[in-house]
């Protein structure tokens, strides 16, 4: 169709113009003035050729196919020049790509349990952002699910290690105990057998498919199996589904998300047996959330009156926030961090990008003029541009996914343990969209400018052959300068986020002499077994344990501790207690020596003191006695009287992103509990601590074998996990720094180089007139750091104003601290230096006799 | 010659396809007869950019308000004819119709005096 009423379109033109000029003639011109006037009258002739295709609307199409091929063919006669940029922009495409797929994993994409915008969880706080998870009595809990109307289902849960021993092997299980209508709100379905029913005794326990496979290598035989747990029967009723994930929060860094083995009924949640629950529910639809923490503060009311509770933070504390809230709220702001930094490496990229094709312009300038006086329109040129532009930016997203795809396997290794749904990191349909949008985004950003900019070329100067004189020379070199500043100013920026967070881990690794956290072994050790429920026999084992172990070669000291975490309630409101909460470790003689922790004042604590005597550490001694001398002192711990024999130094053993906690020390054996006994050894060792673990291991199985060891790592190791997730931050962060700084250097030295290209005559006319080298170097220099100097100032800037959004992410930091800024400042001074020093250089070694014939 | 270059007035936007249109009413007319024709019977008013004639011939082509055919010129020269077909006729009533209205609807504003006359 198209075809057929375009082929004679030429001969209707020639004909027209004919007849034209017959006319022209008709009223007495002459034949050649006649057929000038014609054509004038007409018009641009290819332009109208053009314009009637364009009518049979499928020539966009055609034009743009033309343009992707000349495009194309651009591309491949430059192939350096198009790997550069190709990759430029996989980097910035790459790393957002990544980055985006975390945020698209973990705060975007809904929970995997059906109606998960209705699921909430119950928090306490001052606010829903202060809030922490706390447990609620289990007895409470039951009568919220006996009597609360907002909810669909409410279920409790709590954490328990145990030991699964069945025919002939043990081994150390993470648990979650469960009551009320944990599967029905989680949509959990059994892949074998059944799930236990809500409410039914203890007794049964589900298996998670991946202990059944690691575990049982999925024997399906097992179902209805009784096992050993502690020493109590237990019936193995189901084993769930394999894409069922346990995604609630856990405030235990030890736990993986989704870490539960398996799951436990916690039976009938009695007063007298005290158990603290955590507590999730499903609100029914059309219930808000307000309403319902309305009614449950109502019915606790009642609850209090009849069952005071000395631990219950209070009403007016009790929180609701959504499940998925909760889950990744602590993450959110250093996402959104990421992601924007990633926004700032991807801005640079296409600032270096619009750079080199700005530099290429000018080699193009005479191919736009010619095709604009052959009657190319403004929109056809700029649509070239952008079609090239396109190109480029689609193929750099698409190598940005590969790179996108290594980056994201990368990151769930790094973070898995404490970023929340890390692991269901995927590149899907989102993801591809949003690299799609980026992709498209930066073509239209990197390809407009340069476009727009030669269009506005003078046709006459371009078609002359002195290329790249005044036209852009002058307008484009100063646009490509202001970019580069911008450039350098937000990789400021990032560095200074880098170099906050840089710093706020030398404070965080800063240890006191004494404690060497890399030569110090970790053992969990737990009694289970009904010949260990005696204390007696407990404190027999693991005094045998801890003298045969002090005599394995390379073990310096050795020691062993448990710890509690106390929590301070003030009888009355009319004094605030000294501290909300308290360590309260539990420890045998050579703990202090095998940990590394020095005694400041007074005396260590021996088996031979009475259960009183007490060590405190620093922060403690100083909140219960100021500048007081604390030894022997009293304080009070839960209602009784304890004497303060020693002051150990604060150590930060546990948290290295918390300031040290109030502690306090009891010798082991007279304080004791009942119950089970779960122990951690620690070794100093000489040389690699791993490696003393197997003959540790045997050493232990040796004095009982029906008593497993679980846990064997260094505390530099568990120390490090307590920082997963700033960890993952930094290595993320610096890793956008690094490249943003490369990608400025590169952007500085192609401004300079390409300038001083520009000058070569006026650099020979220079050195003919008697100009010195060292005045050529400093000239060229002088203007590279005029640029790093404006773009720097403004970075630092920029900086001030954004990096106090980070403050959560620091440590020992202030966001505006002056030594970071000024060392960042500098480094980027210098790397500018050195970058226009090479172009400088070049400069210097003009030879005026060939510069004078360049043209 | 110069001095009516300057009351020449461009065309609107749109309005060609109408005057094309119209000019095809008689019957089938080759590109530079139309063009002809509109200036003269517009007392050379309206000066067609001869150019944008093909684009605008086309694209009433593929909206089916026009046939193209080959025929045999005065000059015995083959050329293309264009011919409005019924659809075309209707369009044409349709287009009048609207720019009568505009056209009043522009002096009822330019002039109120014709507005009252009409009352």
């Amino acid at each position: 169709m198209k075809r057929r009423h375009l082929e004679d379109l030429n001969r209707d033109i020639r004909d027209h113009i004919e007849e034209e000029t017959q006319d022209n003639m008709a009223r007495g011109m002459a034949p050649d003035e006649a057929r000038q006037a014609a054509l004038r009258k007409f018009g641009n002739i290819l332009r109208v050729q053009e314009d009637t295709r364009d009518v049979w609307d499928i020539v966009w199409l055609e034009q743009l196919l033309q343009d992707v091929r000349y495009g194309l063919r651009v591309l491949r006669r430059n192939p350096a020049f198009s790997a550069i940029v190709i990759l430029t922009l996989a980097l910035g495409i790459g790393v957002n790509t990544a980055v985006f797929s975390v945020v698209n994993a973990v705060m975007i994409r809904p929970l995997s349990y059906p109606n998960p915008d209705r699921l909430v969880a119950y928090v306490e706080g001052a606010s829903n952002s202060k809030a922490v998870k706390s447990g609620i009595s289990g007895a409470d809990f039951a009568e919220w699910r006996a009597n609360a109307r907002s909810f669909d289902g409410m279920a409790s849960y709590f954490y328990t290690d145990g030991i699964l021993a069945s025919a002939g092997d043990a081994g150390q299980v993470r648990l979650a105990s469960l009551a009320g209508d944990f599967w029905a709100i989680t949509g959990a379905r059994a892949a074998l057998g059944t799930l236990f029913a809500p409410d039914t005794a203890p007794g049964s326990i589900v298996l998670s498919h991946q202990l059944f496979e690691r575990r049982f290598a999925g024997d399906s035989s097992i179902v209805g199996k009784s096992m050993i747990l502690d020493a109590r029967p237990v019936t193995v009723t189901g084993v769930l589904a394999p894409d069922f994930e346990f995604l609630f929060p856990q405030n235990r860094p030890d736990v993986e998300s989704g870490g539960i083995d398996a799951y436990v009924s916690s039976g009938p949640l009695l007063r007298s047996s005290r158990q603290r629950v955590f507590v999730a529910a499903r609100l029914k639809p059309l219930v808000a959330i307000g309403s319902a923490l309305t009614e449950l503060q109502t019915l606790e009311g009642r609850v209090l009156q009849t069952y005071p509770d000395r631990w219950f933070a209070g009403v007016e504390r009790m929180r609701l926030v959504p499940l998925q809230e909760r889950l990744v709220g602590s993450v959110r702001r250093a996402l959104i961090i990421l992601q924007v930094a990633g926004m700032f490496v991807l801005l640079i990229a296409c600032i270096n990008v619009a750079n080199l094709l700005l530099a290429r312009a000018s080699v193009r300038q005479r191919e736009i003029a010619i095709r604009s006086a052959i009657g190319a329109g403004a929109v056809r040129v700029i649509r070239q541009f952008l079609t090239e532009g396109m190109v480029l930016a689609l193929l750099g997203g698409a190598t940005g996914l590969v790179l996108a795809r290594l980056a994201v396997s990368m990151m769930a290794s790094l973070g898995s343990e404490t970023v929340p749904r890390l692991p269901e990191t995927r590149i899907d349909p989102r993801v591809l969209g949003f690299t799609l949008a980026i992709s498209v985004l930066s073509g239209v950003v990197f390809s407009l400018g340069p476009a727009i900019s030669l269009y506005r070329t003078n046709l006459q100067y371009a078609l002359k052959d002195r290329v790249g004189e005044p036209f852009l020379g002058w307008r484009g070199l100063q646009i490509r300068r202001t970019l580069v500043a911008f450039e350098l100013a937000l990789a400021i920026v990032l560095l200074t986020g880098a170099g906050l967070m840089i710093k706020s881990f030398l404070y965080m690794y800063a240890n006191p002499p004494g404690f060497s956290p890399e030569h110090t072994l970790l053992l969990k050790v737990s009694l289970a077994g009904p010949e260990y429920a005696v204390k007696p026999r407990q404190v027999s084992y693991l005094n045998e344990l801890v003298r045969r172990i002090a005599s394995v070669p390379g073990v310096e000291a050795a020691g062993i501790y448990k710890t509690d975490l106390l929590l301070v309630q003030s009888k009355d409101n009319t004094r605030p207690p000294i501290v909300d909460s308290f360590r309260e470790n539990l420890v045998s003689p050579g703990y202090f020596g095998a940990i590394g922790m020095r005694l400041v004042k007074g005396r260590r604590i021996t088996e031979a003191d009475p259960p009183d005597a007490t060590v405190i550490n620093e922060t403690m001694a100083k909140r219960a006695f100021g500048d007081a001398n604390p030894i022997g002192q009293r304080i009070e711990r839960l209602g009784r009287q304890i004497r303060v024999a020693g002051v150990a130094a604060d150590l930060k053993y546990s948290k290295l992103d918390a300031d040290p906690a109030p502690e306090i020390f009891r010798a082991y054996p007279q304080n004791l509990g009942p119950g089970r006994v779960t122990m951690t050894l620690v070794l100093r060792v000489i040389g690699d601590p791993l490696g003393i673990a197997p003959a540790a291991r045997r050493l232990i199985s040796d004095i009982d074998p029906a008593q497993p060891v679980y846990s064997i790592e260094t505390l530099q190791k568990a120390l490090s996990r307590s920082i997963t997730p700033r960890r993952f931050n930094l290595y993320l962060l610096g890793a956008f720094a690094a490249a943003s700084l490369l990608m400025a250097i590169i952007g500085i030295y192609g401004v300079i180089a390409y300038s001083v290209a520009q000058r070569t005559r006026e650099i020979g006319i220079r050195m003919a007139l008697g100009a010195q080298r060292g005045e050529v170097v400093r000239m060229v220099v002088k203007q590279g750091m005029a640029i790093a100097l404006s773009g720097i100032a403004a970075g630092v800037a920029a900086a001030l104003g954004l990096t106090r959004f980070m403050a959560s992410l620091l440590y020992g930091v202030r966001p505006d601290d002056t030594p970071t800024f000024v060392l960042v400042a500098l480094v980027l001074a210098v790397a500018a230096l050195l970058a226009s020093w090479g172009p400088a250089l070049k400069a210097a070694v003009v030879d005026p006799l060939i510069a004078l014939r360049y043209e | 010659m110069s001095t009516r270059e300057k009351d020449r007035i461009e065309l609107l936007q749109g309005t060609l396809d109408l005057l094309v249109l119209r000019t095809l009413l008689p019957g089938r007319a080759h590109g530079h007869a139309i063009a002809k024709a509109i200036e003269c019977n517009s007392e050379d008013v309206l000066q067609v950019e001869q150019g944008s004639l093909y684009p605008a011939l086309h694209r009433l082509i593929k909206r089916g308000w026009i046939s193209a055919e080959e025929g045999t010129s005065e000059n015995n020269r083959r050329a293309k004819y264009y011919r409005l077909t019924t659809k075309g006729r209707k369009q044409l009533m349709v287009e009048t119709t609207k720019w009568e209205k505009l056209a009043r609807a522009v002096a009822c504003i330019l002039t109120p005096a014709a507005r009252e006359g009409d009352l």
